[in-house]
């Protein structure tokens, strides 16, 4: 059977653990123990964390408090301990006696200050913890109790008892009354609870009973190697079933707190689970030489502990960690034997796939792998020795959920995955062989790995990752070899990123992060188990252990995200949000703050606008970041993100950045700052802060003599009056030395009296006068001084100044202009800052530019195309597409012996020719002499040399070329319309030009005309009007849309031309203001939009007030007020009004009436007054006067005027 | 099995990766791999249409009937005029005759590579039924090349059926090899069958291939994402496509760029300029040649409508 799933074991040196206790919410299990201590481990880390040791002999009931910190246990002393277990106050509150014999168990009462305890002296009592009087005695059992629980809402007690009996107490009476709490007055206590069963059956001793957490269940656990299940009615108690098979005294036997299951432990050195609705045995976990003593449930998770002869075991009885796998936004994962699919950005949540009838129903399958382009999901499953099953999802999850046994294909294997879209692998762990299936599920090929092989995983294109139990080797299945290898511990599970360019390999404490070829990896060890992984879309691996998200950097770098109570398994990354599945299999998401790595990954990656973002927008401050920085040797960062100032000065001196080391010494203004500085200034030639420092300290000696090295004479004479206040003649002495002051050193020699040497400075200087007079103040004359050998003329003078060095401050260290300075300094960045912020792939380079601006191009269009999809449904017509599809199949039959002589079969364009009605397939299909007939046909285009572009362009673009093979010429692909369509009666060719694309050059001829280019405008319009011929509608609404666009496009053609046409007339016949009148009358009846009608409207306007024609003006411009244009706008309109009213003539009498109804022949640019006579172009109807017949109409110049055409031809539907 | 450089050497040709190739090393005359490797070496410079190194590297004076077959492919190939490319043809057929007598020097493989390189010519000069005869087709000969001729010239007359036909009989043999997935995403590519999934699929997979890169793969993947009518995509593919080809574009490349610049925009200055560099640079190729056809035969075609003065104001 299979492996007990061991969390964590302990060994007691044979002490036998008899008591065992969950913590409700911490990892933490209480265990009694035989030597009289009381132990309390986490074993989520496998740490002791506290011992508790009063009792004198073997302890054997313990509990935790459900909601406080508080234990409590009883043991052979007969007493009863209640212990605070919080670490700070961590001891025994009080001690409850009153028990004659050992006592066997205690529990608290979930709700009520009780205490439930039973002894070998034959009672049961109920304590209360706040009084800590004893306010109950169970008494009736005939030998010991060896154990008593509350039920988990009722006010019932069930007990288990040597004399062969389980017990059900009914103790509601204890909270109607206040039960006297005098001590010494038991005998009253009997009326509170009474025995409500007593349920027989056990032919031995029993050693536990307990309820079923929701169902009116016991179950049962004796000395006759029996399990009994027991159910309750509100009046009697009866017995269901026996499960046998334990051979020996069976200790504890447990409901499972959330799957019908039962789980006992025995004397005969087993744990076992049975099948609670049908009683037989699932699973067995066999120990060598422990028997077991007790067994305790978490009230919340699938974890059981287990006490035995020499220490405790906590496991799991299946695994947690449900199957899942990622594809795009979607994780299909498995839960309660259902695979579902959870899309991320709706929350939707649907089961596709019932597999409750692959392997042991009490197992859930192991993993899964989805196969994007077969829809299909190949499932393994550990029970069985091991199952696969290869199934595919529907396609869309309505009415009933297939259950996979129905056209899934299995087999027996370890593990299995997709390695591409048609073949997956699965790997035989025993035999050590892997097959290559197709989804037939026969096997193609199959290889002996080169490694002992545990798991195999996706290792790219033609390749496995095969796990061994110390390495991972990246295999080629088609070559059979070994591409690479990396030594690891053995590799669970491996996940690739988005790009498939990084592979993250996770093994129990390390991840391995590897290229895709393994050429480069990185190894991170974790102290605490690693459960599962997930790359976030920029790059970084954030991955779960047992009590963290953590986040590792390609490069190795590793760090806390958040810490989680249970563990999770992460399934995708996105942004702040983390997605995983909890360890019921239920999708969850997880906010967490990606700013910590996201600005290493900047930093990594130099990537400045963003870390400068992320400082502006988040609070990444503190020490940590800081460490990293500098630790990184990124000091100049760390600076931007310091307050501190003691802090910031110490970057600054280190990264070299005087300003801020400046700035910030002034502000700590401390000597050994200003030394600091002075030194770090000095090195780098910033003169002036070093004396600025030296300034600050009072450092004159160094003061002075940098202003001799600087050559600042201004700056030693000043220095010289200083010293003179300060009095001190060696300061002095020095800086008139150093200013080359010969007189200066002389008084300074005088005023301390070294009339000597002054005497003789002035001498050798040629100060004779002075020296006379030295010699008079020291009482002396020339021939006192005459055996004084005379000296040559001084030549001590300071150097003389080459360059003015004290003016020039040289420029300061260029790493203190950064990007930050600048940034930082404007305030803000270039564009705006936050909008740059980016974080994706390095690669992303070319191929993002045509993506950027499809995107671009899909926020305008988006209406349309909907549209345009909408209109393809129509065509999905199920029942036509059946007979194309076995067209096809025939040929073959009938012509497939034919061989070598091999007649051409019918190609895709003849086939387009014959689907289609419109020219633009024709065009597109090549046939060009067709096309042309249809044009002619349908809109009586008889120019055709102006559409050559259009026909070339749009042949050109329907066709692909794709040389599969060398030497050979390559493949002529046609590009269809509907790529799911390949029936050959309904293939037809891309549409080239969309009516969408058509309207988007229109709008360009709108911004023409609006920006009076009306020659640009005209052309636009005609090459609208001339694409539109090409443009194959595919419904009724597009048809209407194509009709309304080509009546739109006439009218503009035509109001420019008219302008246009107005323009030459007043420049070339200026004295014809009458033609030029009624050009621009005529103009303010096409059919324009709104701001264009106002363009004509008011040209028109203009035009009029200026030929005096004041009345048609004002007419012009009520029409111009109906449009409601702009305020300033309307204001002339009123003038105009007004002038109108003011003088109502008309100086220039013109032909126009604009009462009657006219159309403009597009000719003559004369109206057509309705009801006269007219022809029309048979594309774009322009009306013209009746002599124009057959001549070649002048707006689009492609159709000749009058002649018959069929117009658009109906859309195939 | 192949050896491994074998292996990879084939894996490569199949995927289009020639500029690699012609740089391979070869290894002693006498090694057993000699005459395959620079079987594939030439093919690979003929594929780039470099035909006089194929002169240079093959032996004039070689006896062994694949190599003097490569040689005479490459003559066709590079030939102008008509008689080269004639004796050319006639100098594979010779061979062709000569490997089927039973005292040829030839290993089962070399016949194969010569029966190919005889029908790459015969399918290039057009003789349909003569390439399909070489190269065997429904015999029961396992040279997955020559199958993959065999389909090639099937699809491009128009003859999908027959073509998965003899896909589907090399299903049997061909185990799983890359060539036969190539076969499969030929038919693909022409049929449409499946939406172009499959085709788009091996491309896609292919690019993730981790011991080889090559621009035709991208170029490869972007026709089937322009099949799938997901032209942005494309663009994309082409791009970087040209980016992997160091800035200039092959003419397959360009030609499809050409193709997807056309669709759907109303701006075909982009598509014009496309189209004089492919026509100036390869005129040559199929596209070009194809679209000139058109572009005569629409003059011609439009001087049949007579054309009525144009319709102005006598005034």
């Amino acid at each position: 059977m299979s492996v007990m799933l061991t969390k964590f074991e302990s060994k007691s040196n044979r002490v036998k653990v008899t008591g065992l206790a969950f913590h409700p919410t911490q990892p933490l299990l209480a265990a009694s123990l035989h030597n009289g201590s009381v132990q309390l481990w986490n074993y989520r880390m496998g740490v002791l964390v506290d011992r508790f040791e009063e009792h004198e002999g073997p302890v054997r009931g313990v509990a935790i408090h459900p909601s406080r910190a508080l234990l409590v246990t009883g043991g052979d002393d007969y007493k009863i301990k209640v212990w605070d277990i919080r670490p700070q106050n961590r001891r025994c509150l009080f001690t409850l006696h009153g028990h004659l014999d050992y006592v066997r168990t205690v529990q608290f009462h979930h709700e009520m200050p009780w205490i439930l305890s039973a002894s070998d002296d034959q009672t049961i009592r109920i304590w209360n913890s706040t009084s800590r009087n004893c306010i109950a005695i169970l008494t009736g059992h005939s030998h010991y109790v060896m154990s008593a629980q509350f039920h988990p809402k009722e006010d019932l007690v069930v007990s288990a008892s040597q004399d062969q009996t389980v017990r059900v107490w009914d103790i509601s009476g204890l909270r109607k009354n206040t039960p006297n709490s005098a001590p010494g007055t038991f005998d009253t206590f009997d009326n509170f609870s009474t025995v409500k069963y007593v349920l027989e059956g056990h032919d031995r001793g029993v050693n536990y009973a307990t309820f079923h957490p929701t169902l009116p269940l016991i179950v049962s656990a004796a000395d006759d190697r029996q399990i009994k299940i027991w159910r309750m009615s509100e009046t009697k108690a009866w017995e269901v079933d026996s499960c046998r098979g334990h051979f020996n005294n069976v200790s504890t036997a447990l409901f499972h707190p959330k799957h019908e299951l039962i789980v006992s432990c025995g004397e005969d050195k087993t744990v076992r689970v049975w099948d609670l609705t049908k009683r037989s045995a699932v699973q067995t976990f066999r120990r060598e030489n422990d028997r077991f003593w007790v067994l305790a449930a978490h009230p919340e998770l699938n974890l059981f502990a287990a006490g035995h002869d020499s220490g405790l075991i906590v496991f799991k009885l299946e695994r947690e960690r449900p199957a899942f796998a990622m594809h795009g936004d979607t994780v299909y994962y498995v839960r309660d034997k259902y695979v579902r699919a959870y899309d991320i950005n709706t929350g939707s949540d649907i089961g596709l796939l019932s597999v409750r009838k692959f392997g042991s129903p009490y197992v859930p399958p192991r993993t899964l792998s989805y196969n994007p382009a077969e829809r299909a999901v190949v499932l393994t499953i550990s029970s069985d020795n091991g199952l696969f099953e290869l199934t595919p999802l529907p396609k869309d999850a309505v009415g009933e959920v297939k259950d996979s046994s129905v056209d899934g294909k299995r087999g027996s294997g370890h593990s299995a995955i997709f390695v591409a879209r048609n073949r997956f692998a699965v790997l035989n762990k025993t035999s050590q062989l892997i097959e290559v299936r197709d989804l037939s599920n026969s096997v193609v090929k199959t290889i002996k790995p080169p490694v002992q092989t545990n798991e195999i995983f996706y290792g790219g294109t033609a390749s496995l990752i095969l796990s061994s139990t110390s390495s991972v080797v990246l295999y080629d299945i088609q070559q059979q070899k070994n591409i690479a290898e990396i030594t690891t511990p053995p590799v669970k599970y491996a996940i690739w990123s988005a790009d498939g360019s990084l592979v993250a390999l996770l093994s129990k404490h390390t991840i391995t992060i590897a290229n895709k070829n393994f050429s480069q990896h990185t190894l991170i060890h974790e102290t605490i188990r690693i459960k599962s992984g997930a790359w976030d879309d920029s790059g970084v691996f954030i991955y779960s252990t047992l009590n963290h998200i953590k986040y590792c950097l390609a490069q190795g770098d590793h760090g806390v995200i958040c810490t989680l109570d249970n563990p999770v398994y992460l399934t995708r990354v996105k942004g702040k949000t983390v997605h995983c599945l909890d360890r019921s299999a239920r999708p969850r998401t997880i906010t967490i703050d990606p700013t910590e790595y996201r600005f290493k990954l900047a930093l990594l990656r130099n990537n400045h606008e963003e870390m400068l973002y992320i400082i502006r927008t988040s609070n990444l401050l503190g020490q940590s970041i800081i460490a990293y920085l500098q630790q990184k040797g990124f000091p100049e960062i760390a600076l931007h993100f310091v307050q501190d100032k003691n802090t910031r000065f110490d970057l600054a001196i280190e990264c070299g950045n005087l300003d801020v080391a400046l700035e910030t010494a002034r502000a700590i203004d401390r000597p050994e700052c200003w030394e600091r500085l002075a030194q770090q200034a000095l090195k780098q030639g910033a003169h002036k802060t070093v004396e600025k420092a030296y300034q600050q300290t009072k450092n004159f000696d160094r003061l002075s003599f940098l202003y001799l090295a600087t050559g600042s004479i201004d700056k030693l004479s000043k220095m010289q009056k200083i010293a003179d206040a300060r009095g001190d003649p060696m300061s002095r002495f020095h800086n008139a030395l150093y200013a080359g002051d010969v007189q200066g050193r002389i008084s300074v020699l005088r005023d301390v009296g070294m009339y000597p040497l002054a005497y003789l400075t002035a001498k050798t200087n040629g100060l004779e006068d002075l020296a006379a007079e030295i010699l008079e103040a020291a009482g002396l004359t020339e021939a006192d001084v005459d055996d004084i050998p005379s000296y040559g003329t001084s030549t001590l003078k300071p150097p003389p100044v080459v360059t003015a060095t004290t003016d020039l401050n040289w420029p300061s260290l260029s790493a203190g202009e950064s990007f930050f300075d600048r940034a930082l300094a404007n305030g803000n960045l270039e564009n705006g800052g936050e909008p740059s912020y980016v974080n994706g792939f390095d690669s992303a380079g070319v191929a993002a530019s045509a993506a950027l601006d499809d995107w671009a191009r899909d926020e305008e269009v988006h209406e349309d195309l909907e549209a345009e999809e909408g209109a393809w449904d129509l065509d999905a017509d199920g029942e036509e597409v059946q007979p194309g599809v076995e067209q096809e199949e025939e040929l073959p039959e009938v012509e497939a012996d034919l061989g070598a002589g091999a007649a051409p079969g019918v190609s895709e364009v003849e086939l387009w020719v014959r689907n289609s009605p419109f020219a633009a397939d024709h065009a597109a299909a090549g046939s060009f002499e067709t096309a042309m007939q249809l044009l002619s046909r349908q809109f009586g285009v008889v120019n055709f040399a102006l559409l050559k572009p259009y026909f070339l362009s749009t042949y050109r673009s329907s066709h692909a070329y794709l040389s599969t093979l060398p030497t050979l010429p390559p493949l002529q692909l046609h590009l269809r319309r509907n790529p799911s369509e390949s029936s050959p009666s309904r293939v037809l060719p891309i549409t080239v030009r969309t009516l969408q694309s058509v309207r988007s050059e229109l709008s360009e001829g709108f911004r023409a005309v609006s920006g009076a280019k009306l020659p640009e405008a005209q052309a636009v319009f005609r090459s609208v009007l001339r694409t539109l011929l090409l443009v194959p509608v595919s419904s009724d609404n597009e048809a209407k849309e194509w009709r309304d666009l080509v009546t739109l496009t006439r009218e503009y053609l035509l109001g420019v031309t008219l302008e246009i046409e107005r323009r030459r007339v007043a420049q070339d016949e200026p004295d014809n203001v009458r033609r030029s009148l009624e050009l621009a009358a005529y103009f303010t009846h096409c059919q324009l939009q709104p701001p264009h009608l106002q363009i004509a409207l008011r040209s028109a306007i203009g035009v009029f007030a200026k030929a005096n024609n004041h009345a048609t003006a004002a007419r012009f411009a009520r029409r111009l007020l109906e449009l409601n244009p702009d305020p300033k706008i309307v204001a002339q309109a009123r003038q105009r009004i007004a002038a109108g009213d003011r003088n109502p003539r008309n100086a220039v009498d013109i032909t126009y009436d604009e009462f009657t109804e006219f159309e403009i022949c597009a000719a003559s640019f004369t109206p057509i007054y309705k009801g006269s006579p007219t022809v029309r172009c048979p594309y774009t109807n322009a009306a013209f006067l009746p002599e124009f017949n057959g001549k070649l109409e002048p707006l689009t110049q492609l159709t000749e005027i009058g002649a018959p055409s069929s117009g658009l031809p109906a859309p195939r539907s | 099995m192949d050896s491994s450089e074998l292996y990879h050497v084939k894996q490569q040709f199949i995927l289009g990766a020639y500029k690699t190739l012609v740089d391979l090393t070869l290894p002693d005359p006498s090694s057993p791999e000699y005459t395959p490797l620079l079987v594939y070496k030439a093919r690979s410079h003929i594929a780039l249409n470099d035909t006089q190194a194929v002169v240079q590297i093959v032996p004039a004076d070689t006896e062994n009937v694949a190599l003097k077959a490569v040689a005479a492919l490459a003559r066709y190939v590079g030939a102008t005029a008509a008689a080269d490319k004639d004796a050319a043809l006639e100098e594979l057929r010779d061979l062709c005759v000569e490997i089927d007598s039973d005292d040829v020097e030839a290993d089962e493989r070399e016949k194969g590579y010569v029966r190919v390189l005889a029908g790459t010519a015969f399918a290039r000069a057009g003789e349909v039924e003569e390439a399909l005869e070489t190269l065997g087709v429904s015999t029961n000969t396992e040279n997955l090349e020559a199958v993959a001729i065999v389909v090639q010239v099937y699809l491009s007359i128009n003859r999908p059926d027959l073509a998965r036909k003899e896909f589907d009989r090399a299903k049997r043999w061909a185990e799983d090899d890359l060539l036969l997935q190539l076969i499969e995403a030929s038919i693909g590519l022409v049929t449409g069958k499946d939406a172009y999934n499959d085709c788009n699929s091996f491309y896609t997979e292919q690019l993730g291939n981790p011991s080889l890169s090559s621009s035709h793969l991208l170029t490869a993947r972007g026709v089937t994402r322009l099949l799938k009518g997901e032209v942005p995509a494309a663009k994309s593919d082409f791009e970087e496509a040209v980016s992997q080809q160091g800035g200039t574009p092959d003419a397959e490349t360009l030609a499809n760029m050409t193709v997807a610049a056309g669709l759907g925009t109303s701006k075909l200055a982009e598509a014009e300029q496309l189209w004089s560099q492919l026509a100036s640079q390869h005129p040559e190729y199929p596209m070009v040649a194809d679209v000139t056809a058109k572009e005569a035969l629409f003059d011609e075609l439009a001087t049949k409508f007579v054309v009525p003065p144009l319709a102005v104001a006598s005034a």
